[in-house]
């Protein structure tokens, strides 16, 4: 692989004209990435996925080259039309498209200067990865004071052709004070085996309101890695709903920084897997001053051999004191080979707080089952209802309504 | 007993209690009454010694300085606090919180601790006149207790531990009529010659079964109007706006 | 007059050490060591082979570094691995023949050896540094068939028992400080309860460090046959020595069918002074295998000593229907750590596991649950409820918790719950209003918070772990 890496890395710099601190920033992350190649279940974050192995597995041999000059078939990309929408296009990593037309200009900065900061960071392999091979930098800039009247979906995509191979892209969000934004990021996958990397990083300012869905429910036997990486100031709010589906293997990453007082993060998810997937959600959030709140609710259906994990920490600092952290996840086994994994983790060190977590797992309660049968239901419907009811829970937690419906109609979740 | 002299109070600047002024002799009963927000908490848990508020003027307790004396300390010397909101503390035995609160204060007075026997006897005894559910004196100290279970169980405690001075903090609140009553029989039972009760309260309906000897209305933190039993009954007519 | 108790009970009471003559092995860990070892045990050739194996096997292995109490290194080759008092040279067939020192020593611990003022209804195995110093109420078990002697004496009575069943429950192989106390362990206790047999007593190990520079690897073996019950208490205590010492001990229990072991520690070792310094490691493999059908495994531990405590007392659920507990309060003052809990693993169908954890830290502690329930496939309708309850005190300490849940099993349901919080103020203020200064009322109010846990512990000892509780927090409120 190391070969195959140092072959496709010097063709990417050839083909991008990266200015010299670029240039350095992807080869420090290259090298970082040759040094500690793919996680596996040795990392403790890895312990229930080893990612190694699942690229192995599913994938076989990676190449990290993308060539672009090809047809992107951008067209062919199913755009959701329930709802209007600002959207960025990503396809095999690269921005194809960014689209704002429902919004006023000038609120809104696309910039493509990296910053000094940005290259100084050291996150994980897949990061490192993700630096070294992604393409032109962007960041986004929400002006003060500025809601997005529609919200912006980035869709992830593949060429048709795309095979085996790596992709990796980066956004960067910047929410000046007061600013909100509703983002979805909708996966559509035009291909096969093929390890999609993705990296967020966000800087929420003071009162600012982020908004964050993923979905991924198209059914694909891609591989999938996501880190959102939030920074947020006083009285900002940040929202994340996952809906964790459709490809082969998926571990979202939240890393959550709580560095402002009366800051508040909420992780929300559903876990919704069949046949041999596996996917996992790993958060982590940072208490860092005094009076910050993190809820957390993952909830998990898990169908046949597939396997669902959600490590979930709260972190509390000395300083954060009257922190207020709740994390709960409950998981329905429904075939005797599926497996629902968990570590729910509490590190703290102010005494002050409030944090508690819980988590379940087992089957379907029979009793409840027998219950609605005994009114006329038949075992699958009455199946049905009651995974419906077991799932509303965390999709009600959605605060967008709008989105909540879109939610609901791709779940098939009545009221 | 008690002499309470331009005592001022504030939590986080914000003013309580503004030259507060009370004098309680042995075995007088005064009672305090005054709509939400007066004071009248404030003035329990100050007396009691909890912390967070900001106090000047003077509180002398049998001419000792109560400002000077911890908590438990003020409790050894013979204040008792019936709490308006009586706490739970899981998987402590109500018996033996109570055992230890006795001999804690015999100790600290010099007097004979009393062994697990001679401690349920009385407790027994008292928990009878109080017609106070024996099987709870089993359970975890207030835990799972109605709220007319939890102010019993402060009066039974009072009654146990035999304080000079009992101030009871709307200890009427969330009390049907017999429970009411069962209350007032404890704090009757403990009237003595030489013990004090200081009776705080929103309404007047406590005080006809525990006569008290003077009533003072208490009003943004200040006392506006004192008098005898009479003026709790033309503060029931009335109401608050328009006593003075 | 408060004051002065308080002062007195502050100062770790079992800290003095017995000046007593020792026969010590050389010092440092090597083939030679190991034999010299079995050699004065005359040992039979299979167990110093069996050790041998353990030592070749600990060459390769690293010392474990993903807990979360980080410790300087640890010279192996510096610590003395077999120390007795010179008496044992040749053991003492009585009482009578103990080293009056060594009798004095247990008198001072409130552990009597002497049958005229032995415990009631406690059937005690006092061990000293490395050897077993005595055994008492041997004749009145004997007679019901139940073997309660050290180790050592096993190997050489019971051969084929311990052989059978030495290494199943925690093979050579485990990890680092388990094949390190595989290779050099020096005595212990061993049980075994015949079929049908109810234990009329508690049985109960007294465990002491003397020397200094000494670890102390000892080798605890409990076989409860079909259909029996046995109960065991475990204590421990050492010296106030300004080193750190090592103690690296390993427990098997093993509970054929519908047998039942309940195993109770508290563990009051040397936990270091103010500062931090000195202070056992105490890093133990306490593992328990529910062999049998029906059998039942629970463990109870008080963890208020020790400068780093780092086990897991675990339950393998094999047996269909068996059942696996774990009950658990830790306390850490001043600069302790422990990172402590519990694996369960449930393998045989109908298998049950309950976990009741109460971590208590203060000062500048730092307090680490950390615990795996594993359901397997074939482990169908099985289930585990846990607890795990944290309360802090003051801004300078840690409470974690980290649990590891696996489910692979859909007729199997885990619920785990945990909080973290403090004593609240307006508890603290109840209780004082009631009379009860700031140090008994933490007591009371700690002591509740724990009940759950007391409550599993045999009469006895349940009355001792409460006033430690109440020592273990002094000085850490106002």
């Amino acid at each position: 692989m190391e070969e195959q890496l140092k072959i496709d890395f010097e063709k990417k710099l050839k083909d991008f004209s990266y200015s010299d601190q670029e240039k350095k920033f992807k080869e420090t992350n290259f090298k970082e990435f040759l040094k500690n190649g793919f996680p596996n279940r040795k990392l403790e974050n890895w312990k229930f996925s080893d990612l190694n192995q699942i690229i192995k597995n599913n994938i076989g041999e990676l190449t990290f080259y993308n060539d672009y000059k090809k047809e992107n078939q951008i067209d062919k990309i199913e755009l959701i039309s329930e709802l209007e929408h600002n959207k960025i296009i990503i396809v095999d990593g690269k921005i194809e498209k960014i689209d704002f037309k429902f919004e006023d200009k000038d609120k809104i900065d696309v910039l493509v200067e990296q910053s000094e900061e940005t290259i100084k960071e050291n996150i994980n392999s897949l990061i490192n990865l993700n630096n070294a091979f992604s393409n032109k930098f962007c960041k986004i800039i929400i002006k003060k004071n500025y809601s997005l009247k529609k919200p912006l979906i980035i869709y992830h995509s593949t060429n048709k052709n795309t095979q085996s191979k790596n992709t990796n892209s980066r956004i960067d969000f910047k929410l000046e004070e007061n600013a909100c934004l509703r983002l979805i990021d909708i996966f559509k996958d035009n291909s096969e085996k093929n390890f999609l990397n993705i990296y967020y990083n966000f800087e929420l300012d003071k009162s600012s309101i982020l908004k964050n869905y993923k979905i991924d429910k198209a059914i694909n036997n891609n591989v999938k890695y996501s880190y959102n990486n939030v920074k947020q100031e006083a009285n900002s709010i940040s929202e994340t709903f996952i809906l964790s589906s459709g490809s082969k293997f998926f571990k979202n990453e939240i890393n959550c920084d709580l560095q402002g007082q009366h800051s508040s993060a909420f992780v929300n998810g559903i876990f919704d897997l069949d046949d041999e997937n596996h996917h996992e959600i790993k958060s982590n959030i940072n208490h860092l001053v005094e009076n910050t709140k993190s809820y957390q609710l993952v909830k998990s259906v898990l169908e046949k051999k597939s396997k669902a994990v959600y490590q979930g920490k709260i972190f509390v600092s000395s300083e954060a004191q009257k922190t207020d952290g709740y994390q709960l996840s409950n998981a329905i086994l429904l075939s005797e080979n599926s497996e629902f994994n968990a570590k729910p983790e509490l590190e703290i060190y102010a005494d002050d707080v409030k944090c508690s977590h819980g988590s379940s797992s087992g089957s379907l309660d029979e009793n409840s089952i027998f219950y609605l049968m005994s009114r006329g239901l038949n075992y699958k419907e009455a199946k049905k209802l009651l995974i419906n009811g077991f799932l509303l829970d965390v999709i009600e937690k959605i605060t967008d309504e709008e989105i909540k419906n879109l939610i609901k109609d791709l779940l098939g979740v009545k009221q | 007993m008690l002499k309470i002299n331009n005592l001022s109070a504030k939590i986080e600047n914000k003013s309580i209690l503004q030259d507060f002024k009370l004098e309680i002799n042995p075995g007088e009963v005064h009672a305090i009454m005054g709509p939400n927000g007066s004071g009248k908490s404030t003035l329990s848990n100050i007396l009691s010694g909890k912390k967070g508020y900001d106090v000047t003027g003077e509180v002398l307790f049998e001419n000792n300085d109560l400002f000077s004396l911890e908590t438990e300390e003020r409790a050894h010397k013979g204040i008792f606090l019936a709490f308006q909101y009586p706490l739970e503390i899981p998987g402590v035995n109500t018996n033996v919180f109570l055992k230890t609160s006795l001999n804690a204060i015999k100790k600290a007075r010099g007097e004979k601790e009393l062994d697990a026997i001679q401690f349920l006897k009385l407790v027994k005894e008292k928990a009878k006149e109080l017609k106070f559910d024996e099987e709870k004196l089993g359970r975890q100290l207030n835990v799972g207790f109605s709220g007319g279970e939890k102010k019993k169980n402060e009066i039974l405690q009072m009654s146990i531990l035999n304080p000079k001075l009992s101030i009871l903090d709307e200890t009427d609140s969330g009390l049907d009529i017999d429970a009411l009553k069962t209350v007032a029989d404890g704090v009757n039972a403990l009237r003595k010659k030489n013990n004090s009760f200081l009776i705080i309260t929103h309404y007047q309906r406590l005080l006809e079964y525990i006569k008290p000897d003077f009533v003072h209305v208490l009003m943004n933190g200040k006392i506006i109007k004192s008098g005898g039993p009479e003026l709790a009954l033309e503060l029931e007519k009335k109401g608050y706006e328009n006593i003075n | 007059m408060r004051d002065k108790q308080i002062e007195d009970l502050k100062d770790y009471k079992y800290g003095f050490s017995t000046d007593i003559e020792n026969f010590k092995a050389p010092k440092g860990l090597n083939e030679d060591v190991i034999k010299f070892i079995s050699n004065i045990k005359k040992e039979p050739k299979w167990l110093l082979e069996w050790r041998l194996k353990a030592f070749e096997r600990l060459k390769v292995l690293k010392e474990p570094d993903w807990q979360k109490p980080k410790y300087p290194k640890i010279d192996y080759q510096d610590l003395y691995y077999y120390s007795a008092p010179k008496s044992f040279k040749d053991k003492p067939k009585s009482l009578d023949e103990l080293d009056p020192k060594l009798l004095e020593t247990y008198q001072k611990l409130g552990i009597p050896l002497n049958e005229q003022k032995r415990l009631n209804g406690i059937a005690v195995d006092a061990v000293f540094d490395s050897v077993s110093v005595a055994t008492t109420f041997k004749e009145t078990l004997t007679k019901q068939g139940i073997i309660f002697c050290s180790i050592s004496e096993a190997v050489q009575k019971h051969p084929e028992l311990v052989k059978k069943y030495l290494g199943t429950v925690i093979p050579l192989t485990d990890h680092f400080f388990a094949t390190l106390n595989s290779a050099v362990f020096t005595d212990g206790s061993f049980v075994y309860i015949p079929p049908g047999v109810r234990c009329p007593m508690e049985l109960s190990t007294y465990f002491r460090i003397n020397a200094s520079d000494t670890g102390q690897f000892e080798r605890t073996l409990i076989i409860a046959d079909k259909g029996s019950y046995v109960s065991y208490l475990e204590g421990c205590t050492a010296p106030m020595r300004d080193e750190n010492q090592l103690h690296a001990a390993n427990v098997e229990l093993i509970a054929l069918d519908d047998a039942e072991i309940k195993y109770s520690t508290v563990q009051n070792w040397y936990p270091g002074d103010k500062d931090g310094k000195g202070g056992i490691y105490n890093f133990v493999t306490k593992r328990g295998l529910c062999k049998g059908k029906n059998s039942k495994i629970s463990w109870t531990q008080v963890e208020t000593g020790s400068a780093i405590t780092w086990k897991y007392p675990s339950c393998i659920l094999k047996g269909d229907n068996s059942i696996g507990e774990f009950y658990s309060i830790a306390i850490t003052n001043n600069h302790q750590k422990a990172d402590t809990g519990t694996k369960m693993i449930h393998l045989g169908k109908n298998t049950k596991s309950k976990i009741i954890s109460k971590g208590i830290s203060a000062g500048f502690s730092d307090m680490t649950y950390r615990g795996l329930v594993d359901i397997s496939p074939k482990a169908t309708n099985s289930n585990n409820f846990t607890q795990c309850d944290s309360l802090l005190m003051g801004n300078k300490c840690g409470a974690h918790t980290v649990p590891y849940i696996k489910n692979k099993n859909s007729d199997s349901n885990i619920a785990h719950e945990a909080t973290t919080s403090k004593i609240s103020e307006e508890q603290l203020h109840y209780c004082q209003q009631r009379g009860l200064n700031p140090e008994e009322a933490v007591g009371l109010i700690v002591n509740g918070f724990c009940k759950e846990v007391l409550q599993q512990l045999p009469m006895e000892f349940a009355v001792e772990a409460q006033k430690l509780v109440g020592i273990s927090l002094e000085g850490s409120v106002g």
